[in-house]
């Protein structure tokens, strides 16, 4: 994969550095890395990590650290959509386990794997503020909230079409 | 029914976009703020006897007077909208539905302490928001109230939205801090406090979403005014976000004058408990805070009706008592299990820990395995003793109170269910499939269903 942005991802790289002080352009290391792991296929490679440190003139170890800090910042290649299922004690008091076992059982993966298709990954997540409309997940920029084994079946649906309307 | 001083508009179609909120009378706070001297903003916010809405509940307008003024050394306002305490979703819906009262708010702050530049950090998860508030602070921009020069007035204000990338840490402001300038979220060593050294060194203030918010009632109102609604130190209204085993989940706010019981169980708030079950336990103040048995929630040590504010909630101190947090109300039913519900939890402060202090990098992983093997029937006595040296040698023993977040919770599930815990290991097979139920009550029919 060739790693560099469009020229209009490069213009968003310099609007964002534009908020902050002359000199403190790392300031822009967590919006520039969620921006290189939407546009490089859901993960962060250790290229694209060393090409989001030459575009702030850091040192890639300051790209590494903070990479590997933020549960956000995929590490390795995830499923082309990602199910991030809340399990912390909000959830669970509305049922996330049933969920959770339900999804894992549906797509024939546990937490922290992908189908063999590449199309679902799982992962089990903590609190993400949603405890009022559990239990819940986020998948993509949205969170799908008051899940059922009806609603999940409806998601998993919703996504093979679209993959389906996309191939 | 309670007023509602930031939620009062919350309903009118459209309030979400500039032209509505503005005709709702919006902006007038700015209008007033920018006609006042910057110091006597801060004095009507001392006066108004606000406390951080984040769950420190520290006075505002003291935390204001604190920031320092070098000559020629930028200041920062910082929006905490790291909302990641379990059990509160509150400033989401301040966000997502009334962005321009978080600008508004947040532009009369950085007058009063002279910042030209303020970031709201928000949480990585929350990506519609951002784009929400992006677009209100740019409809701010092009009506004058955002950018050079605002409203003629020679101060000069812009905003910015910065976000996360999931890690609770961030949520305390020194993390917070760190994370703004591109850095892993490891607590600093205060002091310095923010007040003194904060962003890229500077003098900083961080305060939460709905403490922000708040500015523009008080602002409006008069700090005195609004200093009359609630009742002692806990002065104005509160954003409660309800959630676990109630009928009506959601966001309500209060003024901090009613009981927890009519909180729970009346229709104007959460609508009592699903499928006629019976009260269990609650954690009133967001997944840190003491979790409590039915009895002690609704009725102090002093046989008193347990009211919604700061000073009743932490009534009895720990050892019968809670505290007010940030406002996420975790209810339980009687067929809940509270070793499960602790177990999710130092599971989740585990998850959490930035690993800088080794009594909580190394002790929450320690009790999240302990809490396991309790809850999965293979627990011995000694271990619900061992948990509790475990959390008194974190408590106090860590750079930012992440520590102490993550102890309190497994200390009161001890102190109040130790019962339950017990259960769990003499019952090793049957804790699998059935709960403890009520049998910590000597008589549950006591307990309101």
């Amino acid at each position: 994969m060739n790693i560099q942005f469009s020229q209009e991802k490069l213009n968003n790289v310099s609007e964002i550095i534009k908020r902050y002080p002359q000199g403190k352009q790392k300031s822009a290391l967590l919006p520039i890395l969620h921006l290189a792991q939407d546009e490089f296929g859901g993960w962060l490679d250790t290229p694209v990590m060393d090409y989001v440190a030459t575009l702030l003139q850091i040192e890639p170890i300051e790209v590494y650290e903070v990479a590997s800090f933020y549960s956000m910042y995929n590490l390795k290649p995830v499923g082309k959509y990602l199910f991030e299922v809340c399990q912390t004690g909000p959830c669970m008091l509305n049922g996330s386990d049933q969920i959770i076992d339900y999804i894992q059982q549906k797509l024939n993966i546990g937490a922290g794997e992908t189908t063999v298709d590449g199309l679902f990954t799982l992962k089990t997540v903590e609190c993400l503020g949603a405890c009022g409309y559990a239990p819940m997940m986020q998948l993509g920029k949205t969170y799908r909230e008051h899940l059922t084994k009806e609603k999940v079946d409806a998601i998993v649906e919703e996504c093979s079409n679209k993959t389906a309307i996309n191939n | 029914m309670a007023r509602k001083l930031l939620l009062d508009k919350v309903n009118v179609p459209g309030i979400r976009t500039y032209e509505v909120y503005r005709r709702e009378g919006g902006y007038r706070s700015v209008e007033k703020a920018l006609k006042m001297a910057p110091a006597d903003i801060v004095e009507e916010v001392k006066k108004s006897g606000l406390r951080g809405r984040g769950g420190a509940g520290f006075p505002t307008g003291m935390k204001w007077s604190f920031l320092a003024k070098p000559e020629g050394v930028a200041r920062y306002l910082v929006c905490n909208a790291d909302e990641s305490e379990p059990g509160t979703f509150k400033d989401r819906y301040l966000m997502e539905f009334l962005p321009h009262l978080l600008i508004e708010g947040m532009i009369v702050s950085s007058f009063a302490l002279g910042s030209n530049n303020s970031y709201i950090y928000i949480r990585g998860e929350y990506a519609w928001i951002t784009d929400i508030l992006e677009t209100a602070i740019a409809e701010a921009r092009q009506n004058g109230f955002l950018g050079k020069n605002i409203l003629g007035s020679g101060f000069d204000c812009e905003m910015y939205v910065q976000r996360g990338a999931g890690a609770y840490i961030c949520g305390e402001e020194t993390a917070l801090i760190e994370s703004l300038e591109g850095k892993r979220g490891n607590p600093r060593i205060k002091p310095p406090f923010p007040a003194i050294k904060g962003l890229w060194d500077c003098p900083t203030v961080v305060n939460n979403v709905e403490t922000l918010a708040a500015v523009v009632p008080i602002l409006n109102e008069g700090g005195e005014e609004y200093a009359k609604i609630g009742v002692g130190k806990s002065t104005g209204t509160k954003l409660i976000s309800a959630c676990g085993n109630i009928n009506k989940p959601g966001i309500f706010e209060i003024d901090m004058t009613i009981s927890v019981e009519e909180f729970i169980f009346s229709d104007e708030y959460c609508g009592g408990i699903p499928n006629g079950k019976r009260l269990k336990a609650c954690i009133p103040g967001g997944s840190s805070v003491p979790i409590l048995p039915a009895n002690l929630l609704l009725t102090t040590a002093k046989g008193e009706k347990r009211l919604m504010n700061y000073e009743s909630l932490s009534d009895g101190g720990f050892a019968t008592g809670s505290m007010m947090g940030s406002g996420g109300f975790i209810v339980l039913d009687e067929d809940q299990c509270v070793v499960r519900n602790t177990m999710t939890l130092a599971r989740f402060y585990h998850h959490e820990s930035c690993g800088q202090c080794s009594p909580c990098r190394e002790g929450t992983g320690w009790m999240e395995r302990i809490l396991k093997k309790i809850e999965n029937g293979k627990g011995e006595m000694k271990d619900i003793d061992l948990l509790w040296d475990i959390q008194r040698k974190i408590e106090g023993n860590t750079i930012c109170p992440l520590g102490d977040a993550a102890a309190w919770p497994i200390a009161a599930a001890i102190r109040h269910f130790r019962d339950e815990f017990e259960w769990h290991v003499l019952n090793p097979e049957k804790c699998l499939t059935e709960n403890f139920g009520l049998r910590h009550y000597a008589d549950p029919i006591h307990v309101p269903a």
